[in-house]
């Protein structure tokens, strides 16, 4: 009695177990990697062209002081470039998508503090950023955007080994 | 014996086993760890060489040129009218700012006329965010194309022309250098060698951006800001509306009793 409940409970999410253990959540691995590899090079190359304007985006937060406004908008984009590259071949997937999952939980926070203290600023989430009109504020969205986001790395946590990624081929 | 001996050599192939398996998680962790130093090596070195990188591309907070007869303490702002007169109209403008242009074509005369009266000083700070948020480089480019109009000693009249022909927020027409060149065909005395290659080669895209990051760590977030002696008053001056009427009153109120500013022709002040 108590072996066959035991051997049931298995059973009946061994379907969904085995996709998300075998070849088409490794299939789906990859997607999530590729996913979020484009979302940071798209954000990081956005903000490299115009120095001034990546620490203008920081700033406009006002949350950090003067004196991290420029190393961390400078910095930034080379941090999301850094995460593309290495999500795009797939190295170290667990960590860097421990780290991008960090960093998008800092932005959903600093774009949702901005949105409790009533200042209106665009979030600089893809380039541009500093302050905006209120009725141009897109707060939730960005946090609904963001979030999304936020799932892939999650998944990508979770199940770290994907198709064709450096991390499988040496593990072979 | 026998027995014995089969035991002995069952423990020895389960240690051996038990070793090989422990070797492969070592090595495992071992790989799993240089995989890790491998990728914050990465990433820490990525973030360093952008840092520097962007470090020596931006440009300085205090320019290395700048146009003739700009005032502040790192002459950041062109100034228009007596530089004595009792009250000082600061203003922060973007060349692509439609609401900008809005108060330039309602307010200009006014202005231009309390300046020529002695009344007032203007201190135009030329800003260049616009870009960041529609892209484009017509704010830069109008912004540069004021400096050279500066050097030449006739940024009112083109300061007025270019905000009399401003294009739609959207459309970058300001971006194309023949555009301010044309327009400063309309000012008299403005267009030659010097002001076209000033405006082509971009010379004082330092200078600007250094206005920029100047209005980037000010408290003022957006286009026009003007300021009578420090106050704000556009849209409003407390409870009252901004009007050319108003402006012209609040100005002769805050003068009262204080002598008026010594106008010259020519309005370039040292």
């Amino acid at each position: 009695m108590a072996s066959q409940q035991t051997a049931a409970a298995p059973d009946r999410g061994s379907g969904l177990r085995r996709a998300v253990d075998g070849e088409a959540g490794e299939w789906f691995g990859l997607a999530a990697r590729i996913g979020l590899a484009v979302v940071w090079a798209w954000a990081g190359l956005a903000k490299v062209a115009d120095p001034a304007e990546a620490a203008q985006a920081v700033r406009a937060y006002e949350i950090l002081p003067e004196s991290l406004v420029k190393p961390i908008g400078y910095g930034l984009p080379f941090l999301e470039l850094a995460l593309a590259l290495l999500l795009l071949i797939g190295l170290g997937t667990r960590i860097v998508a421990v780290i991008s999952a960090l960093l998008l939980l800092t932005f959903i926070g600093g774009i949702s503090s901005a949105w409790a203290r009533g200042i209106s600023i665009d979030c600089g989430c893809f380039g541009g950023g500093g302050a905006v009109d209120s009725s141009q504020t897109e707060y939730l969205q960005e946090i609904m955007r963001d979030s999304g986001f936020l799932l892939l790395a999650a998944w990508l946590v979770y199940r770290p080994r994907t198709k064709l990624s450096a991390d499988a081929w040496l593990s072979a | 014996m026998s027995e014995k001996n089969r035991e002995g050599k069952r423990t020895a192939r389960e240690r051996m086993l038990e070793e090989r398996a422990a070797e492969e998680a070592r090595s495992k962790r071992k790989k799993k760890l240089i995989i890790g130093g491998v990728v914050l090596a990465v990433i820490a070195a990525g973030v360093i060489t952008g840092v520097v990188v962007q470090n020596q591309r931006s440009k300085p907070d205090t320019p290395v040129a700048h146009p003739a007869g700009t005032i502040g303490d790192k002459n950041l702002v062109i100034p228009d009218g007596p530089a004595n007169a009792p009250s000082v109209l600061t203003v922060y403008e973007d060349p692509r700012c439609p609401a900008c242009g809005t108060f330039e074509r309602e307010f200009s005369s006014t202005v231009n006329q309390l300046e020529n009266q002695g009344k007032l000083y203007g201190n135009y700070h030329i800003v260049s965010f616009i870009d960041r948020s529609l892209g484009g480089k017509g704010s830069k480019y109008g912004a540069n194309a004021l400096a050279c109009a500066q050097d030449a000693g006739k940024f009112r009249e083109y300061h007025d022309v270019m905000y009399k022909n401003q294009p739609e927020e959207t459309s970058d027409s300001f971006g194309d250098k023949s555009t301010l060149i044309d327009l400063a065909k309309q000012v008299p005395g403005l267009d030659s060698p010097t002001f076209e290659s000033c405006v082509n080669d971009n010379k004082y895209a330092g200078w600007v951006s250094a206005v920029q990051q100047d209005f980037d760590k000010s408290s003022y977030k957006s286009t026009p800001t003007i300021l009578l002696n420090g106050t704000p008053i556009y849209p409003k001056n407390g409870e009252e509306q901004i009007s050319p009427e108003n402006l012209a009153k609040w100005v002769d109120a805050a003068n009262a009793g204080k002598p008026l500013g010594t106008v010259t022709s020519a309005t370039p002040a040292p």
